[in-house]
């Protein structure tokens, strides 16, 4: 159990929480866990895969059956789908939102899952605080909007960022530096930045938390009544796991909203 | 010093770094959220839109502690 | 900008185990993850999205198609209703025609039999009283010839006996005088 959420040695008769010498133990998996030909394949990098094939197998156990009438679950997938075509996809895009729509429905439903898997039992490791997903996603975002922004607009798209006409001669100079930067270079690096640090964040926290309570009430033989320090830790455990929860949801909600806005302001762009 | 003293201290430098960077944007979620309660009290049926941009708010706000959390890591 | 200062921190603490690594994606990783993500993504993109769009294409038409045929059977059904309506109405009318109808017989059959029956006493009543009269008369004439014979032969049985031409005169004077009073 201890292995599973927390990689660590926990010194249970000098301190009063369980944390970690070196964060990284958490978040890094180097050991193999079974190669496919020269290919090693680590714990992360199966989490991945897993997660991709839970989106598709959702999707597919979801959307198979043509019926009238579709199936609770149907239902469910057929209402998160349409969520992202209407209330993301149409609402900040536009109608020219349908052509996104392919790309944010991955984006949504790949993080939703990769979220997700921070509260799964057994799992327990969101791999969206694993920086190559959070980081490619943003890049893949930040293309998509660069290349429809100067496709659309030529390079009226980078020169009236540089230089905006609707602000006062004297601050040209610095709201366009400030924009170039916003735009080109701290997008992306939020956007990606956002949703990686919220879920290694959380993973932390639930680490810490759920492993202390469960690792001091379990060695109560040997320490005796200090034992009982692991209660609040367990009970704070759990409702941060909650809170999770919606964090997993929100910040699946929140990267696919950006990447729309980022992309409805190339589509319409303005200045 | 000794390397493990340096060590420790940069570590406590970090935290301090890391509640600087967190309290701009708790005050500037803690206003986003306000308004956006008040402007749906004030038009219930705006209310889907104002939620949107209140995320949209909260995830610019926000940033600004995260970068803090992860320059805590670097550190 | 920070992302080009973390590599820069990247480059200098390399070799000293800090956390940095943590937040720098890895080569192995990256590569999976772009893997997996475009496993994902051409799934919705060939196969989620236009199946999701075909069921809702057909589910569309089969409700707007229902709602055709349940208008159809709508209006069918007050079509059948207003029918059956009428035919109600004219069957009622028609049982009111021939209620009044077979009334007006009725009335009509009585006072053709009372008128009738009325005709035929008067006639029965005008002829007893005929009879009555005949009977009447003929029972007068009957008993005055009748006096006359019984009055001769009283005569003659008394004249056969007692001649007296006077009395006898007399006495047919006066019997005949009684007569005529009778």
């Amino acid at each position: 159990m201890d292995q599973l959420i927390l990689a660590t040695e926990c010194d249970v008769v000098n301190e009063v929480i369980c944390a970690p010498d070196d964060v990284k133990e958490l978040f890094e998996f180097t050991e193999v866990i079974f190669s496919i030909g020269p290919i090693g394949v680590t714990k992360t990098i199966f989490l991945f895969f897993l997660a991709a094939f839970v989106v598709v197998g959702l999707l597919y156990f979801g959307l198979r059956k043509r019926r009238m009438v579709p199936s609770k679950f149907g239902v469910v997938i057929e209402s998160l789908l349409d969520f992202v075509k209407n209330d993301i996809a149409k609402d900040i895009i536009g109608p020219e939102g349908a052509r996104y729509v392919p790309y944010l429905t991955a984006i949504f439903l790949f993080i939703l899952v990769g979220n997700l898997f921070e509260v799964t039992p057994l799992i327990n490791f969101p791999i969206t605080a694993r920086m190559a997903i959070p980081a490619f996603l943003a890049i893949v975002t930040y293309v998509i909007f660069v290349f429809v922004g100067f496709g659309r607009n030529k390079f009226r798209f980078l020169f009236d960022t540089v230089w905006p006409k609707h602000v006062p001669i004297g601050l040209r100079w610095l709201v366009g530096i400030i924009e170039l930067v916003s735009i080109f270079l701290l997008r992306p690096f939020t956007l990606a930045v956002r949703l990686f640090a919220n879920m290694v964040a959380g993973h932390l926290m639930l680490t810490l938390l759920l492993g202390s309570g469960v690792i001091f009430l379990t060695s109560f033989p040997e320490i005796g009544a200090k034992a009982l320090v692991g209660i609040p830790w367990f009970v704070l455990g759990l409702a941060i796991y909650l809170f999770e929860i919606v964090v997993s949801v929100l910040q699946a909600y929140i990267f696919t909203l950006l990447s729309a806005v980022y992309i409805q302001s190339s589509v319409h762009f303005e200045h | 010093m000794l390397e493990g003293d340096i060590e420790a201290l940069k570590g406590a430098i970090a935290i301090i770094g890391y509640g600087l960077a967190a309290i701009g944007p708790g005050i500037g979620i803690g206003i986003v959220v306000g308004n956006a309660i008040t402007a749906m009290a004030r038009q219930p049926e705006m209310a889907g839109t104002i939620r949107t941009t209140m995320f949209l708010g909260i995830a610019f706000t926000e940033a600004l502690a995260l970068i803090g959390f992860v320059l805590f890591f670097i550190a | 900008m920070q992302f080009l200062i973390a590599t820069i921190l990247y480059a200098e603490h390399e070799e000293s185990g800090s956390n940095v690594s943590l937040v720098l994606p890895e080569r192995a990783e990256l590569i999976a993850g772009i893997l997996a993500f475009a496993i994902v993504f051409f799934f919705v993109w060939k196969w989620a999205l236009p199946t999701l769009n075909q069921t809702l294409e057909t589910r569309q038409q089969a409700v707007s198609g229902q709602l055709a045929d349940a208008e159809k059977a709508k209006v069918e059904a007050e079509s059948l209703l207003s029918d059956y309506q009428a035919q109600l109405a004219d069957a009622k009318s028609e049982g009111n025609r021939i209620l009044e109808d077979a009334r007006a017989t009725a009335e009509q059959m009585k006072t053709d039999l009372l008128s009738k029956a009325k005709g035929e006493a008067d006639h029965i009543r005008s002829k007893a009283r005929d009879d009555a009269s005949a009977e009447k008369s003929r029972a007068l004439s009957d008993a005055r010839t009748q006096v006359g014979d019984i009055s001769v032969d009283l005569a003659g049985k008394i004249v056969g006996e007692v001649l007296d031409p006077e009395a006898h005169q007399a006495l047919i004077e006066r019997y005949l005088a009684d007569l005529e009073s009778l």
